[in-house]
């Protein structure tokens, strides 16, 4: 079968399940009796080996292969979970990572065995069987558990356990009296089955040709969206004979095998064993054959079809092929594809047909047959159709939102191997997962985020006996705190560790001559950490993998920039430090407030804008020989935006100035200008590569007219 | 038929260059460079740009950059008439450019014997620019160095 066309799904999923097995195995370090997450995680692991089978890898399906066989031994209950277990299952995930890596890169898994890891894990399964009071049978994680060996025994008589409720019953005893024979099946799929509800769907299809089917378990619904293991059951009323009906559904292709019994009675036990020579009759379940037949007086089936000599199981296990079948699937897992929400599309549908409909209606306004133009019914219609593209804009931009949880899931397992190479004990808390950002963000937020987190690790948080002295808790804390603030999403990396020196970093500009000693006394705190963000200025005392090659905050604070956000430090010595990263939610449209200087047009963004003020001349203040308002107490700089962009002198000065206050963060600042033409939504363009402006421009944009204005940072003022 | 003729033996290592004038000089751009030749129009000035460029244009919905030749040639400051044009040159990797001539004189395709090497030296600026001159029966065209032209002076 040729299979590239499936690649591509195969990364997308293959991605997803190592990171479910990420989650899960971490999850299971701090609860390691979690029935559930041993139960997902084996489903991720299954999954993962399924696949990577199914597309030939064969290395990738050896090692997940012996991964999910020790996941088994866990569930099973004859490994505990320890550390060195969860180190090793680590290092089974980056090597299955490394073989998802190469097939990205070459549709090839490589062709690394990873045969030490393959060892170790079956070290760990031979210690679980070596714990085992020997038991008879080889355990089953030795043999190759194409089929579950343990769950085989409960499938090929499932049919025959399950409840039927009273309607159901009555189906099933009308179509009886019909003179219809009743089937019990038990369909189980191949291990490695890829479209498991298809091939549900083919082999209802392929029975109900010969007869009708009464009774789904699981539901049909459920069947149909793939909430079942490998296996399902069914009751078929049928004329036919059941050879037919069994071959029919064995026809199908991907089946590894159908257990097929005949009901007769369905209030009494009695069986009638119609197949072969079996009658391996399901338990007692002696009923009486007496009035309100139990539920379970389905249970009372006939014979078992083929059931291969059951290996007696070697260790009793949970129904947990049954649980995870039933269980809803694991938790959604964001994948890189964006997902988008099918009321979002619903959304912009409708939308767009009132757009459709305001259309019509300005068209209709053109055509009266008057020839004369109602001008007020047009301008209902100009605002109408202003309303509609506004919230079109909405609707498509919140398409365009992925919560940053597809970037910041990774982080509590980088944490936990930092917390090992380290060896400091730190924990990371994470608030806000779900915070949606623009998904162009989000894809480029990963790398400073990560930077800031080891930084907090590494240089952060002190060694546990600075800790003990300080009085502070053994492990050492570190946080990220995503949440939306107006038009920005805000982002705090930050832990309780030793906090910035600024004395330090003060030494070490000086000693590296950015400034003279008797400048660096006069720096504000601020002045002194933003050294930090200098290119190549590294405060590390020794080069580590993790941080100190001076290429660090720099990158960071461009990267960020680059987005459209900025950086900003807090920190107390001894206490700690937080990094606020601030991000701007959409990238390509803001709404702008149009200002005029001279005879050129520019474009402040809204949300940076406090308030507006109209000043007179005679207001202006001097502070240090710089030109200040004073405004409901507080003294704000006036920057005079003609001068800063080079534009021809005021012929004559005005009385009053028009001031436009922008802050950002605590601080604010005035800019004057010529004339204000009011707000508008622009769509950002950028300036290309050509023009190495300064950074107060932006982007440019073009206005209704064909003209092109220029979109003002007003963040590189402050 | 003679221009047939002339087409079919020029097969061989022919480019076709676009002639423009520049002050009184004729300049011939490399075809494969262009994406399109616009009338002058309204250029937004970016303050704190390089000299040379005087702003950006309204291409189509495209903000597109627009350098002025005489300027980063140290020439004259542009005179904008009637036959002044935008040639916009499409550059991978830097996209879009405008450059400002004072007139598009015609398509010429020259065969490479028709080119010669500049070897010309000259400390005037206008003259790094240039990376042959082509021979067009009487005229000659200084053939432009995009690649050279497009460079940052500040690097």
């Amino acid at each position: 079968m040729d299979v590239s066309q499936y690649l591509e799904i195969f990364i997308d999923e293959s991605a997803e399940h190592i990171q479910t097995l990420s989650d899960c195995i971490m999850t299971l370090e701090k609860e390691p009796d979690s029935e559930d997450t041993i139960n997902e995680v084996f489903r991720a692991a299954h999954s993962l080996k399924g696949m990577a089978g199914t597309m030939g890898f064969k290395r990738m399906q050896h090692l997940t292969h012996d991964m999910e066989n020790v996941f088994q031994e866990v569930r099973s209950g004859k490994l505990a979970v320890d550390s060195s277990m969860i180190d090793l299952l680590f290092k089974c995930l980056d090597a299955i990572d490394g073989y998802l890596e190469n097939i990205k890169a070459s549709s090839d898994e490589g062709t690394e065995d990873n045969e030490a890891i393959i060892k170790e894990l079956n070290d760990f399964i031979a210690q679980a069987n070596g714990e085992q009071p020997a038991p008879a049978e080889p355990a089953p994680a030795e043999e190759a558990p194409k089929e579950e060996p343990a769950s085989e025994g409960d499938i090929s008589t499932k049919y025959k356990t399950f409840e039927i409720d009273d309607s159901e019953r009555n189906k099933l005893l009308d179509a009886q009296k019909e003179g219809q024979h009743i089937y019990g099946m038990t369909i189980l799929l191949q291990q490695d089955c890829m479209l498991k509800a298809a091939r549900a769907f083919l082999v209802f299809r392929a029975v109900e040709e010969l007869g009708q089917i009464l009774v789904y378990r699981p539901s049909s619904q459920d069947i149909e969206d793939e909430h079942f293991d490998l296996d399902f059951s069914f009751y078929v009323a049928s004329t036919e004979e059941m050879a037919k009906v069994e071959k029919a559904a064995a026809n199908v292709s991907e089946i590894d095998k159908v257990y097929i019994g005949e009901l007769t009675d369905f209030s009494v036990h009695e069986a009638e064993p119609e197949k072969k020579d079996d009658t391996a009759t399901a338990s007692a379940s002696p009923e009486a054959g007496a009035a309100a037949a139990p539920a379970s007086a389905g249970a009372t089936g006939a014979a078992v079809a083929a059931p291969a000599a059951p290996k007696a199981p070697a260790a009793p296990k949970p129904a947990a092929k049954g649980n995870a079948a039933k269980k809803p699937e694991g938790k959604a897992v964001t994948s890189r594809t964006v997902r988008v929400d099918i009321e979002k599309l619903d959304a912009l549908m409708n939308q767009v047909s009132e757009l459709i409909i305001a259309k019509n209606s300005l068209v209709a306004i053109g055509s009266t047959d008057d020839g004369g133009f109602d001008s007020q019914n047009f301008h209902e219609q100009i605002e109408y159709l202003e309303r509609i593209t506004t919230s079109l804009h909405e609707s498509v931009m919140k398409v365009r939102m992925v919560p940053i949880e597809s970037v910041v899931s990774k982080f509590p397992r980088m944490i936990r191997d930092l917390s090992r190479t380290l060896d400091k004990k730190m924990e990371l808390t994470m608030t806000g997962e779900d915070t949606e950002l623009d998904r162009t963000v989000v894809d480029q937020i990963g790398d400073p985020l990560q930077h800031l987190l080891r930084n907090s690790a590494d240089h952060g948080l002190e060694n546990a006996e600075l800790r003990a002295q300080r009085g502070k808790p053994e492990v050492g804390q570190i946080f990220l705190n995503a949440y939306q603030e107006g038009n920005n999403v805000v982002i705090q990396v930050g832990d309780d560790g030793n906090g910035i020196d600024t004395e330090a970093v003060k030494g070490k500009a000086v000693e590296r001559g950015l400034v003279t000693p008797e400048q660096a006394e006069t720096l504000t705190k601020k002045e002194i950490i933003s050294f930090l963000f200098m290119p190549s200025f590294s405060m590390a005392k020794k080069i580590t993998d993790i941080s100190g090659r001076g290429v660090g905050l720099d990158v960071v604070k461009s990267n960020i920039e680059q987005l459209g956000g900025d950086v900003e430090v807090k920190t107390a010595l001894g206490e700690g430090t937080t990094f606020t990263v601030r991000l701007p939610l959409t990238l390509a449209i803001i709404q702008a407030l149009m200002v005029e200087i001279r005879d050129e047009k520019y474009a402040i963004a809204l949300g940076s804008i406090a308030n507006i003020e109209s000043i007179p001349v005679t207001d202006i203040k001097y502070v240090q020989a710089k030109e200040v308002i004073h405004l409901r107490g507080s003294v704000i700089p006036l920057i005079h935006l003609d001068q800063i962009l080079d534009c021809p002198p005021r012929e004559e000065q005005p009385e009053e100035l028009i001031v436009v206050i922008v802050t950002r963060g605590d601080s604010q600042i005035g800019l004057v200008v010529d004339n204000l033409m009011g707000q508008q939504e622009i769509v950002i363009k950028s300036l290309g590569k050509f023009i190495n402006g300064n950074k107060l421009i932006s982007g440019a944009t073009i206005l209704g007219d064909g003209e092109v204005a220029l979109i003002l940072d007003t963040n590189t003022l402050m | 038929m003679a221009d047939y003729s002339l087409e079919t033996t020029a097969e061989k290592e022919t480019k076709q260059y676009i002639v423009v004038q520049i002050g009184n000089e004729r300049y011939g751009i490399d075809i494969g460079y262009i994406d399109n030749i616009v009338r002058m129009q309204k250029i937004t000035r970016v303050p704190k740009a390089q000299v040379y460029f005087p702003g950006i244009i309204n291409l189509r919905g495209e903000v597109v950059p627009v350098m002025s030749v005489r300027t980063k040639m140290e020439l004259d400051p542009d005179v904008y008439t009637n036959a002044s044009r935008i040639i916009i040159l499409k550059i991978e990797e830097k996209g879009m450019l405008g450059i400002i001539v004072d007139a598009v004189c015609e398509v010429v395709t020259l065969s490479r014997e028709d080119v010669e090497p500049n070897n010309i030296s000259s400390a005037h600026a206008k003259d790094n620019f240039i990376n042959g001159i082509g021979k067009n029966g009487e005229q000659l065209i200084s053939l432009l160095d995009i690649n050279a032209f497009i460079e940052d002076d500040n690097k």
